[in-house]
């Protein structure tokens, strides 16, 4: 009810968010700019990021909470070390991903949506990279890899694993 | 129904357009205004088209597709709530084809809904069940197995309404009208897609997130989702009357929803013209002292305050009443008595106390807690513009560009018009924030003042006097309009006046602590951005310099031209509900209603024809007048009704040292209050649910309050007064307060047309209400000020005599919080205190670390005229050197430490400025133990004694 | 020194051309990243500058490079130009890609980058406007809404601020041509929004590109960085999307760069006039704004003599999913879909037979083979109950299972609703159950439903057809109730997976269990 008396602000982030949104007038739509700079530092939107953010940018809370459960890309927890993102779209589904999704999963030892338990690797959905002549694909670790197949996530394995 | 059902025509009004637009819906032709929606359009005629995301009170949103119609032309199916009319438009409102997509659509809705319709609270006042009903659903052919959100936990952390989420059918009303109608920003959709899902702030649930409680979002329910606890409890109402709210001065009607004899909500009325349909905490829920346990229904009496009180019939105790005040002005004479009246009163109960004390007890001796709050606006706006009054209705913000503040904080004094304002932000008007405070209006979420000056406490009139300065000096000042609405001359001397290079921005800053390069800033703007319009409170009147800030606020206004038009315009907002009402029924000890002079002749002749009897030509005493009087040993009793001077007013040693020395004091009151704790007579009160009267609001509005219920006490307020006159050989007949409004407006040229019957018609009038203006008068000095020319009074700054120094180098202003209202006397009986259940003191951080205090820390506040302790809140809404606290809990008295300086004109007393020193404590002042001592012993009464 | 051109594109990347590059670059070669001609089968591709012009080689392996550059390789194409998969296409909007290095604003000039822009600068923006509007340029998002029109309406609507909004929330699957573009040429996107930015009186423009394409987004972004003197006045930024398909929808998108949750906003009022941030908006999709430039510069006539019907013009049509010839063909309208999966495409990669190809993003229909004769235009595909969309087409052999893809389209529907209409929020679920249900072979009465208490409820097993029935009146309601092309549009697979492959819902999930 008082919103502007509640527990000081996370100073960490606060000077993240002070510092990220140098040079941009502090406007609402500086907020998904925002909170993908927050991530790309911090891995994750943290629950105490959302009243720094609300606070830099003059929204409430609940505005900033409502973007940030709304996008898929912004996690609320961190992800594992490595960071799989298969396709599961249709012109993947044509090539093979739901095989792919199958051997991968259990390759990487983390069902689908899942971190490991060891902390290691996500693996994730995405629905599509705009590489639909070549899949099935993946994203590791923000690299495109096309034509998925045994082999090749063999190595990725191994790479992710290691 | 057998209440007023509120109709719902679906989507807002088309914004002002003088054109028209003719289309035909289902084989009528219909004519609307250029904008209107089809669906709105529609329901004019009467047909309702199945909806429900839309309401006339929010903007239309398009979610539920439950409206969707065929348009002659166009494909597909149209949602009428989005699309508007167009000349020609043929619409069909119902198809065999409509009639099977609605079905789908509600199919879908009640494949994730719980099949409880029968044992749900909302039963009979729910939407989807109404609409299910229209569209005729019959059989959810996806059974009721499939994913749904009938797990999800109910939410009943706030103390008056619970979320049940399995309930929602997310069509955002809620989140819409937080955002749009109250502008808090509480609620969000959680997610996407089927996992949408309703949040308070961060998931955090209603009570810890920034919801306000205002209602709004119950309001917007189309389900029980979201539903107040007293219909779970007590059950759907059925039947409803219109009333007026009984807090503060923004004057909120509300539809008293019963249940049999039972009172199971408030809810705001959708015509008040003061709150267009909206509420707040306060109005909306905290009804509940009402019926609280502490409400003393039986008279009392007593020899002496050391005793018990003694319960005894209500003749006894009005015969005693008017043998002690016979008795006593027959052994200290005729002015050895007064009275108060109440600002939280009608204004028929009102003007029978001040009658009571000219007609009965034949002198002036009355006063009224304006004179605490007040009292510097009636002095000031009538020598300059020649009326005691706000010249807007509150409608008038919507038209206004640049908006200033000063010394109030709307978001918690006056919630329901601070949404309005919002409204106005958030469409890009601009704000000026004068206060020594960062109050929310200065920086919150969608708000964010152009200009926060942030004033040392009791400089306001060097602040206004410098942006005067600006705006003379830099040519800003509207000399078209000065020329033609005020007397030049004034208006030179005046304007010489603030030119002098002492009074500039730079000149004055070090005093002011406001930097110049803003303050010349705000003032530009002000001159410049367009309708201006200043809104003012207790920040600007209780001062010892209260007349002259009013005074140099209308020079401002009137330099730049900002008077007498919708958007512009100086606006008090009033503190209690009928403050602005006491004033006008002649509460004070100069004037007689309207305003006018007790020496008058004419006027008093008027009166003295009316009731029969001469009149005191001498202006009677004040209420710290009366003080002194009676510690001198010369002024000996009192009638107070429904005013807590002890807690409400300054230096409360002195109060109690005054009210010591009467030997009777009369206190009508709902419970026993403070001041009781010295009265001899004790007469308990009505609420306002329990009697028929008016209320005037702070724009001049007059608006009846209607009995729901009747009195527990046996009697409304004005039926005890009326017993006392009669006591003491008085011939007033009163049967109905309406009979009481008659008499006010005979007598009352500003109230000529104001009657009972006036108002069920129109709803609600504002004075002037006069043959010139029957149905009153929304803006004020339209065509010239009502003094005639407007007047520039040169209002020189003078520092008050209460300074920092060694002893007490902090400066101590007061305020109030959103939860609470005034002594609290109310509101501490409700469930609002989960949100303030103490006052505390605000420091900041640099002043807190200097004194070694931490955060909840117990501190001893102290200051020349008494010490108390509260506990801390170190934060930097407050500037170094100023300390801040509410005064809403008795047991804080914070009025032990305010002075007994005052206003020069009125005597409103400076409670914004006090000079203190803060210290860490470990426990209560002496003067708190031996006033809780004190305050045990004299109530006990007898009959729970001998238990 | 010899020079050579590698794709830097993601396909391209994703599929080795990082590690050509290194290759070549060990052998001292200088090397050029271009864009991506746009065929995937020869991709990683290396050309070599010689005197007979640019020899290509692909697909090429890191370890092949010696190869390449002694000419033994034995992927030596030859000239691009002259493969047969580039020979019949008409490359209006992706004439440069490929070609040039994208970030080079010298390249861009010496392939007549900028002339448009100065042409229509020294036109009045009614002139420009107008030049549009006879080009016949149709939405390239899928909507095929008039452009001209658009920016007409823009031009006419008095506001001190005016936006250029580029949509490239390039989300269906199956389509990649904004993405080429954006990577592999993006000043002709950058002059493309800087002729409308002056055609309708536009001062910033910004580009909403998804997240899922890290490589666009960084091109972009230095694209914008080299052209901003050259565009000046008109200022441009990239913003990046956050995974949200339906921000593709014009006006979710236009919320999301205001910062909101990306939720459809009900229409009227048009963007065209109340757009971002409440101002009139220019929103068009990358290639509608690409298309521009060659119709300023060449003439609204040069590419309105192109194409069928009231399709004018050409249109980047991308083949995906299990196809020989995977990539970007750029050809006037009118082309049949079997000349695109057959000839061009040259059927499955797989070899099996075509049973089904998806037109349009995850909603579009799926067309069996015998439909192979519907020309490639607008209206064409909407009588057959389908759409272009945005001219992507997913190829699947005959052991797709059809079902299942009905039943993925709801389940992408429910993933990726906004949540704010009904139907789409409640429906797509119950969509999901449906097609379960119906694969089930029907269902008896809930434990709810079969108790005394629920009088209406039908007491009767719902079989196969009852069920099937309802999923058709759940894909009319979605239809016709949604707020936006998600709801309104997964009826669309759905329905053409029911209607054209209805044995495929007849059998319990035997595909997917073999599979």
């Amino acid at each position: 009810m008082t919103p502007n008396e509640t527990a000081p602000p996370d100073t960490a982030y606060a000077d993240a968010a002070t510092r990220l949104l140098r040079g941009r007038p502090a406007t609402r739509d500086a907020l998904l700019p925002l909170l993908h700079a927050l991530q790309d530092e911090f891995g994750y939107i943290a629950d105490a990021m959302i009243p720094v953010v609300a606070a830099a940018l003059n929204l409430s809370r609940a505005d900033v909470h409502g973007v940030v459960t709304f996008y898929h890309d912004f996690r609320r927890a961190p992800a594992g070390a490595h960071l799989v993102r298969l396709c599961r779209a249709e012109s993947c589904q044509a090539r093979g991903a739901a095989t792919i999704e199958r051997i991968a999963t259990q390759r990487l030892g983390v069902t689908m949506g899942a971190t490991s338990a060891d902390g290691r690797v996500t693996v994730e959905p995405v629905y599509c990279l705009g590489l639909c002549a070549t899949g099935p694909n993946a994203l590791v670790d923000g690299r495109p890899v096309s034509r998925l197949d045994a082999a090749k996530l063999e190595r990725i394995a191994a790479e992710v694993l290691a | 129904m057998a209440w007023i059902s509120e109709t719902d025509l679906g989507t807002k009004p088309a914004p002002d357009s003088a054109r028209t637009v003719s289309l035909r819906i289902d084989g009528d032709t219909v004519t609307v205004p250029e904008g209107t929606s089809i669906m709105r359009a529609a329901a004019l005629r009467g047909t309702n088209i199945p909806k429900l995301c839309a309401t006339d009170r929010l903007d239309a949103f398009g979610s539920c597709r439950l409206c969707l119609v065929e348009i002659e032309g166009r494909a597909g199916y149209p949602a009428s709530c989005t699309t508007p009319v167009t000349e020609g438009m043929v619409v069909r409102t119902e198809s065999a084809k409509l009639a099977k997509l609605r079905r789908g659509v509600m199919e879908l809705y009640i494949s994730d809904h719980p099949l409880d319709c029968l044992t749900c609270s909302a039963n009979g006042d729910c939407e989807l069940q109404d609409q299910a009903g229209a569209v005729g659903l019959r059989d959810v052919r996806y059974g009721y197995d499939g994913a749904n959100h009938l797990q999800a936990a109910k939410d009943e952390s706030n103390p008056y309404f619970d979320f049940d989420p399995a309930k929602c059918i997310v069509c955002s009303r809620c989140v819409r009208a937080c955002d749009e109608v109250q502008g808090t920003f509480a609620l969000t959709i959680d997610g996407s897609g089927f996992g949408s899902k309703v949040v308070a702030s961060a998931d955090e649930g209603f009570l810890p997130s920034e919801c306000v409680s205002c209602g709004a979002c119950v309001q917007a329910c189309p389900t029980s989702a979201l539903i107040e606890k007293t219909v779970t409890d007590i059950g759907t109402p059925d039947r409803a009357i219109v009333t007026t709210c009984a807090y503060c001065g923004v004057g909120c009607t509300f539809r008293a929803e019963m249940r049999g004899e039972q009172l199971v909500r408030m809810v705001p009325w959708k015509e008040g013209k003061a709150n267009r349909g909206h509420s707040c905490v306060k109005g909306r829920f905290a009804w509940g002292y009402a019926n609280h346990r502490d409400r003393i229904l039986n008279p009392m009496i007593r020899e002496s305050v050391d005793q018990p009180w003694r319960e005894v019939s209500w003749d006894e105790a009005i015969a005693h009443t008017a043998s002690e005040f016979r008795r006593i002005q027959a052994k200290y004479g005729t002015r050895s008595v007064g009275g108060i009246t109440s600002s939280r009163c009608t204004n028929e109960e009102t003007f029978l106390v001040q009658k009571l004390i000219r007609q009965g007890f034949g002198n002036n001796n009355v006063d009224t807690c304006a004179r605490v709050c007040h009292s510097p606006t009636g002095y000031g706006l009538s020598t300059t513009f020649g009326t005691s009054a706000g010249t807007q209705d509150f409608d008038s913000v919507e038209h206004s560009d640049v908006i200033m503040v000063i010394g109030a904080n709307p978001t918690d004094g006056h919630p329901v018009f601070a949404s309005r304002m919002k409204q106005r932000l958030r469409q890009g008007a601009r704000l000026i924030v004068v206060d020594p405070r960062r109050i929310d209006l200065v920086h919150s979420p969608h708000v964010d003042a152009a200009h926060h000056l942030p004033l040392k406490p009791g400089t306001n009139v060097a602040v206004l006097t410098a942006m005067a300065h600006v705006v003379v000096t830099e040519g800003l000042a509207d000399e078209a309009f000065i020329r033609e609405r005020c007397d030049w001359d004034e208006y030179s001397d005046w304007a010489a006046f603030v030119a002098q290079p002492e009074r500039s921005p730079e000149a004055t800053a070090a005093l002011t602590g406001v930097p110049a390069a803003d303050l010349r800033a705000a003032a530009r703007l002000f001159a410049t951005g367009g309708n201006g319009a200043i809104y003012y409170g207790l920040g600007v009147t209780e001062h010892s310099q209260g007349s002259s800030t009013v005074m140099a606020i209308a020079n401002l206004a009137m330099a730049t031209g900002n008077i007498g038009r919708e958007g512009v315009g100086v606006n008090p907002l009033r503190g209690q509900n009928n403050v602005q009402g006491s004033c006008d029924m002649g509460s004070f000890p100069h004037e007689y209603s309207g305003y006018r002079h007790v020496s008058d002749p004419a006027t008093r002749t008027l009166f003295e024809t009316a009731w029969g009897v001469s009149l005191d030509p001498e202006p009677g005493l004040r209420i710290p007048n009366m003080l002194d009087a009676a510690t001198d040993g010369t002024f000996k009793a009192l009638f107070i009704q429904g005013e807590d001077i002890l807690q409400s007013d300054p230096n409360t040693h002195h109060v109690a040292a005054g009210l010591a020395a009467m030997e009777c004091v009369v206190v009508q009151d709902l419970f026993l209050n403070e001041t009781a704790n010295y009265a001899h007579i004790f007469l308990p009160g009505s609420t306002f649910l329990e009697k028929d009267g008016t209320f005037t609001n702070a724009e001049r509005r007059i608006q009846l309050v209607r009995k729901v219920m009747d009195p527990l006490n046996g009697y409304a307020d004005w039926e005890i007064v009326q017993l006392v006159a009669q006591a003491l050989g008085l011939d007033w007949q009163y049967t109905h307060p309406s009979e009481i409004m008659d008499e006010i407006a005979a007598l009352t040229p500003t109230f000529a047309k104001v009657s009972y019957l006036a108002l069920e018609e129109h709803g609600s009038l504002q004075w002037p209400a006069t043959d010139a203006a029957p149905l009153g008068t929304p803006t004020m000095h339209v065509d010239g000020f009502v003094r005639g020319k407007g007047k520039f009074v040169v209002a020189d700054y003078v520092p008050t005599d209460e300074r920092t120094g060694p002893r007490f180098p902090l400066l101590l202003t007061t305020g109030r919080i959103l939860s609470q209202y005034n002594v609290g006397a109310q509101t501490r009986r409700t469930e609002n205190v989960a949100w303030h259940a103490e006052d505390r003191l605000e420091i900041h951080p640099h002043d807190a670390e200097n004194r070694g205090l931490r955060d909840g820390d117990w501190v001893s506040l102290r200051s020349r005229a008494g010490e108390t302790t509260l506990r801390a809140l170190i934060t930097d809404r407050v500037a170094p050197g100023v300390v801040y606290t509410t005064f809403h809990h008795p047991d804080t008295q914070a009025n032990v430490i305010t002075t007994d300086y005052s206003d020069w004109a009125t005597n409103c007393p400076e409670y914004k400025v006090t000079a203190v020193e803060v210290s860490p404590s470990n426990g209560p002042s002496e003067w708190q133990r031996a006033y809780a001592d004190q305050a045990a012993r004299a109530r006990r009464i007898e009959t729970e004694a001998a238990e | 020194m010899i020079r050579a051109y590698v794709s830097g594109d993601m396909a391209s990347v994703a599929l080795g051309a990082d590690e050509v590059v290194a290759a070549l670059a060990v052998r001292g070669v200088e090397v050029v990243r271009t864009g991506s001609r746009g065929l995937f089968r020869i991709e990683p591709l290396v050309e070599i500058d010689t005197p007979e012009g640019r020899i290509a080689y692909g697909p090429v392996e890191a370890n092949e490079i010696d190869a390449v550059l002694d000419g033994t390789h034995a992927s030596r194409i030859g000239r691009i130009e002259d493969h047969p998969f580039f020979a019949r296409q008409q490359r209006f909007t992706f004439a440069r890609c490929g070609v040039i290095d994208p970030l080079s604003l010298d390249d861009y000039a010496a392939h007549g980058g900028w002339q448009a822009l100065d042409k229509a600068r020294a036109l009045t923006p009614q002139a420009v406007v107008d030049e549009v509007k006879a080009s016949g340029l149709r939405g390239r998002g899928g909507a095929g809404f008039p452009t001209g029109i658009k920016w007409q309406t823009v031009l006419d609507t008095r506001s001190p601020e005016k936006f250029i909004v580029c949509n490239a929330d390039e989300g269906d699957s199956g389509t990649f041509a904004d993405r080429m573009l954006m990577e592999g040429d993006p000043f002709c996107l950058i002059e493309g929004m800087a002729i409308a930015a002056h055609a309708v009186g536009a001062g910033h423009g910004f580009i909403y590109i998804r997240s899922e394409y890290p490589f666009a987004i960084r091109v972009m972004q230095a694209a914008i960085t080299r052209a901003a003197p050259r565009i000046a006045p008109f200022a441009l930024e990239v913003r990046v999307g956050a995974g949200a398909y339906v921000c593709g929808e014009e006006t979710a998108l236009l919320d999301s760069i205001e910062g909101k949750r990306g939720q459809v906003r009900a229409k009227p009022p048009l963007p065209a006039i109340e757009g971002l941030f409440g101002r009139p908006t220019v929103i068009n999709n990358v290639l509608s704004l690409a298309a521009v430039p060659f119709i300023v510069a060449e003439g609204a006539q040069a590419y309105q003599a192109v194409g069928f019907g009231r399709s004018r013009g050409t249109m980047p049509i991308q083949l995906a999913g299990n196809v020989r010839n995977g990539g970007l063909f750029e050809a006037g309208f009118g082309i049949t879909l079997g000349e695109l999966v057959n000839d061009i495409g040259g059927g499955t990669e797989t070899g099996r037979p075509v049973k089904a190809v998806q037109v349009g993003g995850p909603l579009g229909a799926y067309f069996p083979p015998a439909m192979f004769d519907l020309p490639f235009d607008y209206e064409a595909f909407a009588a057959a109950g389908g759409l272009i969309g945005h001219a992507g087409i997913t190829v699947f052999d005959d052991t797709v299972d059809m079902a299942h893809m009905a039943r993925f389209a709801m389940e992408f529907c429910a993933h990726e609703s906004c949540g704010k209409c009904t139907p789409c929020r409640i429906g797509a679920v119950r969509g999901m159950e449906t097609i379960d249900r119906i694969v089930g072979g029907g269902r008896q009465p809930g434990g709810l439903e079969a108790m005394p208490q629920m009088r209406n409820a039908a007491a009767r097993p719902r079989d196969r057809a009852a069920e099937i029935a309802l999923l058709r009146d759940l894909c009319d309601t979605m239809k016709f109730g949604s707020l936006c092309a998600l709801g309104g549009f997964t009826p669309y697979p759905v329905l053409s997976a029911l209607d054209h492959f209805p044995q495929d819902f007849d059998q319990p999930a035997t595909a997917q269990a073999a599979e």
